[in-house]
């Protein structure tokens, strides 16, 4: 125990602190500016100077560590002089333009001249003159407002880790800029301007729209872009969201955002935003009534019900709606329409990857804290890079680094190529070999121990030497055996698994593999998750073949229980699943599809297909927010409420329930409250009165959920397995399957899944359309050098499922077997031009079998 | 005196390794190795040395305490930059005498348990850079320097590196992030380097001139030599005068030589028979004196007492023709331009003063200034990261305080009466 007095206030400390966090501890407010919570001390601003006895010189609060018996003393005359000195020398070539700054009434410096500083001026000198900088699309850098705190730079650096920013010049020609001195070449996180405590780095996107005060709401809600699930807040004026700001603290995120967070937001007051339900009249789509439009989707579905059964309808899920409306959606499904023809997009890798994981280690394997991977030892990431797909968690994987952890990559893991990774990079189609040479490795090395007989059935003929692997996937033999001695020494070591992986050929045998790696090194596995209730919609039941909290359908025993909560029957045939849909439709066997927040014709593989499918059908009903691809071909489309517009909750991917709050208002019903108006049009009454009324009914039906309510939530207790009973005991026998051999020597189409886009949301969002404002073909310098295509050149590609004209980007970590695109712009998918096959074990898509011709367009 | 840190400079080749060894050179080597490490901190400790950059902190102490941390590898690190207007005291050995440095090195790293050395030069000595290279080469050849020196088990490697032009990486700490490849910017300290410094581990960092009394200690005995000099603080001292005197120079005598005599015995008296005005005794940033204060030992205990610093021993001497408003402006010029800009006192106040001078030097000074610029100087004193900016806030308090006529008349006439 340290006891220190500190304004004559004795203050226990259980141990070594700085003296300013000791301080805040007991309440006793230091100024600061360069200090900040997130941030390796600095000590340059020395606003924070105190007096301590038997020192003969003030001390830094925040670089003084408290030791026992100290006496501080922070009010004293001598010190309130100082920081009237400091807060001068601040102001001498600060531009005193607080009227037209939009920084003023939150800004830092401007408080503490308020409260501390010199009322009046005695610099009658020139001040340092600066043009303001807006050669940046979304970031507008003042540096005659900077005080050279470095909070930006050291942001960058060492907790973003992008390093793009730094101060230039010395001395009082100091000030921060991005390496080219103009456009920022860099993540877009805008983690600096959350920083910047002046007017100095601002976002353009609200640029002199709001003074600070003006902003009412100031809302606490999810992102609503990936997995992470990251808390925002939205600060409002006049119903229009201003800005987006993180919120220091907040569990996952803490203080961190990424691009599509922080600049994502605009596509919430997007022009094109669908405002009333549209009805297809001969042909082409017209605007219609609410009443008329609900009462012609529960007749006509009715009709076909009546007429084809249950099994002609069938219902695609959003990863994009809160766990709410999926859950009121399958309900609506399984009673008012009464089939399990339930899926959605996350039966392209996640719902599978998950199951399959789960039926190894048990249900919750994959549930892991994003934050632990910090303080891993080891990091293996496989199939994605987590700083594109969950940038957030990324940063986790950069911080272990940072502290020493090692970061062994298995692909091209971009975002993480300056963390000193050890890299195998297999070649196209080659990672079975790898991985395997992984498990044989580790097998090796750390023996069976016979805990999971099933697993070690699977594993135990595996056995592939480092020189073979070496050979046949062209990795170093070196780096290879350094991993495999890195993750056999590693204590704490957490597998990272992207999609990529699982929507390979092999895709559920590589997935054993990784698993196997996981059980040899006894590690955790994280799952990547691209959409934001990937996770909640599995929860809620929205799978063919699961009740909500994971009830096996086709377990009377869970139908029963169910059946008494909903007072009706259940169909225990499981569903189909989502590409089954697809099939059925394209044969005609089913008729009418209810789509609720997701784009098949677009989001999922051979989209052309898809789009001839859905065209089939008799009836296809599109929920969304925008006038989507799959709108485009529907008999009714719904307009629904955006994120920011609704409350409810979503389950990220480390399986952590959260609140999303409503912060602007929108004439119009949120998801559930459409599916509801309907079923209770068809005769079935699911009656709601708001979001936590439906969340009592999960918690009440569900036993994954038992007893938990919104409270819990909000005090962030609601994290995996809850109060509930997960289904540990239910596991079957491990089915994987290896996939045919692709044959190699021709380029394969390759999916980008970038850090700047999502998909529906963010081709809305203008500022993320200025970073990345199109789509284009990235292929080798080899290939553009045998095709003689230059950067920037229109390229056909083709594939047996469509063509795209694109523009070439020639990259160098694009290797000569293939070619990338991105599914991200509209008329530009990726998946027009990828056909797939299915994985008969995780039914995800395989789409890595896809030859392209690339011919260069003449213009 | 018979000179030791300087010996053997009139020699042309005297920085050639076989002249070094002709005149006595690499002897201490051997003899150090037969002592442990920590009987050759003892003799450095009794021989009572102390750091020759500035600060005249006690060798052995710094020494003790690197030692003291279990940490390793350990760093020894030569401070070579010498950037303190009016310093060139340790150029003459980095060009003429650098096997002395060497030597010195090798045996402080046997001392402190560390391998591995390097010196960091000043940018703008390339001549130096050179010589350097070339005597380390030859100690290489010679068994001076290698894994196994002189077959007695002792491994110390050494390396060049040469700044960049910034003033504050004569600092320690910020010399270590320099050499690092980070911007030149003080540590917060604690950690000290001696606990974490070169890559977070346990480093000394001493001055050329330091380093090169180490053969001596060791070659003469620590008895031997602290009955040279000031019986504080003992030893040779390199004196670099430069200024209005008629043989300016680099004189090594013994430490706690008066001003006066460095002044009128040793460099010929003030040139052209002029009358002394006032002398900056240890370096731009060390208290001005004015000329009747020359009485003073120049070491690192009697200076204080008198007002200022020995600082690196740089005796800028001016006579009665110089404007000390131009002096004061040109010194706040420099480390305005030098200011690394980490701290706000220091990165705002030196401009401020820089500017409040250059207004006043250029006549266009305002009634009411020389108390602003001591309250700005006040508001800099004790407040900034690093020395610099105490330096430069003492500078204008020193000026100020010895020579406030001349500011007040500046003021009052509008003009610089040495101006034509």
């Amino acid at each position: 125990m340290i006891t220190i007095t500190i304004n004559n206030k004795e203050i226990k400390l259980e141990k070594p602190v700085t003296v300013l966090e000791a301080a805040r501890s007991a309440g006793i407010k230091i100024p600061t500016l360069c200090w900040h919570e997130q941030l390796e001390i600095y000590g340059g601003c020395r606003l924070c100077l105190v007096e301590v006895e038997k020192m003969p010189r003030l001390q830094t609060a925040c670089t003084l560590m408290v030791a026992d018996g100290m006496v501080v003393r922070t009010e004293t005359e001598q010190i309130a002089d100082v920081r009237r000195g400091i807060l001068e020398f601040l102001l001498i070539n600060h531009p005193l333009d607080c009227p037209v700054c939009d920084k003023a009434g939150e800004c830092e410096l401007q408080d503490l001249v308020e409260k501390y500083g010199p009322a009046k001026g005695r610099y009658k000198e020139k001040k340092r003159k600066v043009p303001e900088s807006f050669e940046d699309p979304l970031i507008v850098r003042n540096m005659e407002r900077c005080i050279i705190c470095t909070r930006c730079v050291r942001m960058c650096e060492n907790v973003q880790g992008a390093s793009a920013i730094a101060v230039i010049n010395r001395g009082g020609h100091s000030h921060v800029e991005p390496f080219s001195g103009k456009r920022y070449d860099c993540e877009y996180c805008g983690n600096c301007i959350s920083v910047c405590p002046v007017g100095a780095i601002m976002s353009r996107l609200h640029r002199h729209s709001y003074r600070p005060w003006q902003l009412t709401g100031k809302t606490e809600t999810i992102c609503p872009y990936c997995g992470v699930g990251c808390t925002l807040v939205l600060q409002v004026r006049d119903d229009s969201i201003k800005r987006v700001i993180p919120k220091m603290g907040a569990p996952v995120n803490n203080g961190l955002l990424c691009s599509r967070g922080k600049f994502g937001y605009e596509f919430v007051a997007d022009k094109e935003r669908l405002t009333t339900p549209l009805i297809r009249k001969n042909g082409i789509l017209k605007k219609a009534t609410w009443e008329e439009a609900i009462t012609l989707v529960a007749d006509t579905l009715k009709e076909i019900k009546d007429k084809s059964g249950s099994p002609a309808v069938a219902g695609i899920a959003s990863p994009r709606c809160t766990n709410e409306d999926n859950y009121v959606f399958q309900k609506f499904m399984r009673v008012a329409l009464g089939t399990n023809n339930i899926d959605s997009s996350a039966r392209t890798g996640y719902a599978g990857a998950q199951r399959f994981i789960e039926n190894i280690f048990g249900e919750g394997a994959t549930a892991n804290i994003i934050s632990g991977l910090s303080n891993a030892d080891s990091v293996l990431v496989i199939g994605g890079d987590p700083m594109a797909i969950n940038p957030v968690l990324g940063l986790q994987i950069r911080a272990c680094s940072r502290k020493g952890g090692s970061i062994i990559t298995a692909g091209n893991v971009k975002g993480l190529k300056y963390f000193s990774p050890l890299k195998l990079q297999a070649e196209l189609h080659s990672e079975t070999i790898l991985l395997e040479g992984l498990v044989s490795a580790l097998k090796d090395k750390k023996g069976l121990s016979g805990s999971n007989k099933k697993l070690e059935a699977e594993i135990k003929d595996i056995n592939i030497s480092s020189e073979d692997v070496a050979k046949k996937c062209g990795v170093k033999k070196e780096s290879f055996i350094k991993s495999v001695e890195l993750l056999s020494g590693a204590a704490a070591p957490a597998i990272v698994l992207g999609k990529e992986t699982v929507q390979s050929s092999g895709g559920s045998y590589k997935l054993l593999l990784a698993a196997a790696i996981n059980y040899l090194i006894n590690g955790r596995i994280y799952l990547l998750s691209e959409r934001a209730n990937e996770q909640g919609l599995l929860d809620m039941g929205c799978m063919p073949d699961s009740l909500p909290g994971h009830r096996p359908v086709a377990l009377a025993e869970f139908r029963r229980r169910y059946e008494s909560e909903w007072n009706a029957v259940i169909n225990d045939k499981a569903g189909l699943s989502i590409f089954e849909m697809i099939d059925a439709a394209a044969k005609g066997s089913i008729k009418a599809m209810y789509v609720m927040g997701d784009n098949p014709a677009y989001n999922l593989p051979d989209s052309n297909a898809v789009e001839a499918a859905l065209n089939n059908l008799d009836f296809l009903v599109v929920q969304d927010i925008f006038l989507t691809e799959t709108g485009r071909l529907a008999d009714v489309v719904l307009p629904a409420l955006s994120w920011a517009e609704k409350d409810g909750t979503f389950t990220n991917m480390e399986r952590r329930i959260q609140r999303l709050r409503k912060a602007v208002n929108r004439e119009g019903m949120e998801d559930w409250k459409i599916v509801s108006e309907i079923s209770k049009n068809m005769g079935v009454s699911l009656n709601y009165r708001d979001t936590e009324d439906i969340f009592k009914e999960i918690s009440k039906v569900s036993p994954l959920y038992r007893g938990l309510t919104y409270e819990d939530i909000d005090k962030g207790s609601a994290v995996y397995p809850y109060k509930g009973e997960p289904l540990r005991s239910l596991t079957g026998d491990i089915q994987a399957h290896k996939g045919a051999g692709i044959v190699h020597g021709k380029l394969h189409v390759r999916l980008e899944r970038p850090l700047f886009h999502s998909g529906t949301l963010s081709r809305r969002s203008p500022a993320l359309i200025k970073i990345s404002p199109e789509a284009v073909v990235k292929i080798s310098p080899d290939t553009a050098r045998a095709l003689s295509i230059e950067n920037g050149n229109i390229v056909m590609v083709s594939t047996k499922t469509g063509s795209l004209k694109l523009p070439v980007t020639i990259d160098k970590e694009v290797d000569s077997s293939y070619i990338m695109l991105t599914n991200n712009f509209e008329g530009k998918g990726a998946f027009s031009l990828m056909g797939y096959s299915i994985d008969p074990a995780t039914g995800a898509p395989c789409i890595d079998n896809n030859e392209a011709i690339v011919e260069r367009v003449k213009v | 005196m018979e000179k030791m840190l300087l010996k053997n400079i009139e020699n042309p080749a005297s920085a050639d390794i076989n002249e070094y060894k002709k005149s006595g050179g690499y002897r201490a080597v051997p003899k150090a190795a037969g002592y442990k490490p920590q009987e050759i901190i003892e003799m450095v400790k009794k021989a009572g040395l102390k750091g020759r950059g500035g600060a005249g902190f006690p060798v052995a102490m710094k020494w003790s305490f690197a030692c003291a941390d279990t940490k390793f590898p350990k760093y020894l690190l030569c401070n070579a930059d010498e950037g303190e207007p009016g310093t060139f005291k340790d150029r003459p050995i980095l060009e003429k005498n650098p096997h002395l440095l060497i030597e010195g090195m090798v045996i402080s790293g046997y001392a402190i348990g560390a391998e591995f050395g390097y010196i960091y030069l000043r940018g703008e000595y390339p001549g130096a850079y050179h010589i350097l290279n070339r005597a380390i080469a030859q100690a290489y050849e010679n068994n001076f320097l290698g894994d196994d020196i002189l077959g007695k088990g002792i491994k110390f490697h050494l390396v060049v590196h040469r700044g960049a032009g910034a003033y504050i990486c004569g600092e320690e700490t910020a010399l270590i992030e320099s050499l690092e490849g980070a911007t030149g910017q003080p540590r917060i300290k604690p950690p000290f380097p001696v606990n974490a410094g070169f890559f977070a581990k346990p480093t000394v960092v001493n001055n050329v001139e330091t380093l090169s009394n180490i053969p001596i200690i060791i070659e003469i005995g620590a008895e031997e030599y602290s009955k040279i000099g000031s019986p504080d603080c003992p030893g040779p001292k390199l004196y670099c005068v430069s200024g209005h005197v008629e043989k300016p120079g680099v004189y090594e005598l013994p430490m706690g030589t008066t001003l006066r005599a460095i002044i009128y015995e040793h460099c010929g008296g003030i040139k052209g028979g002029k009358s002394l005005k006032a002398v900056i005794p240890g370096g731009i940033t060390t208290p001005v004196f004015p000329a009747d204060k020359i009485d003073c030992p120049m070491d690192f205990v009697n200076m204080p007492r008198h007002g200022s610093m020995l600082g690196s021993g740089a005796v800028i001497v001016m006579d009665e023709t110089v404007c000390l408003v131009k002096v004061c402006h040109r010194a706040l010029k420099f480390l305005e331009h030098e200011s690394c800009g980490k701290c706000t006192p220091c990165r705002e106040g030196t401009g401020w003063l820089r500017s409040i001078l250059e207004r006043i030097e250029n006549g266009k000074g305002a009634e009411g200034d020389i108390e602003l610029m001591l309250s700005v100087s006040e508001n800099m004193m004790g407040k900034t990261f690093c020395p610099l900016g105490d330096g430069a806030a003492s500078v204008v308090r020193n000026f100020i305080k010895h020579f406030r006529n001349e500011f007040e008349e500046h003021i009052k006439n509008s003009k610089c009466k040495m101006k034509n």
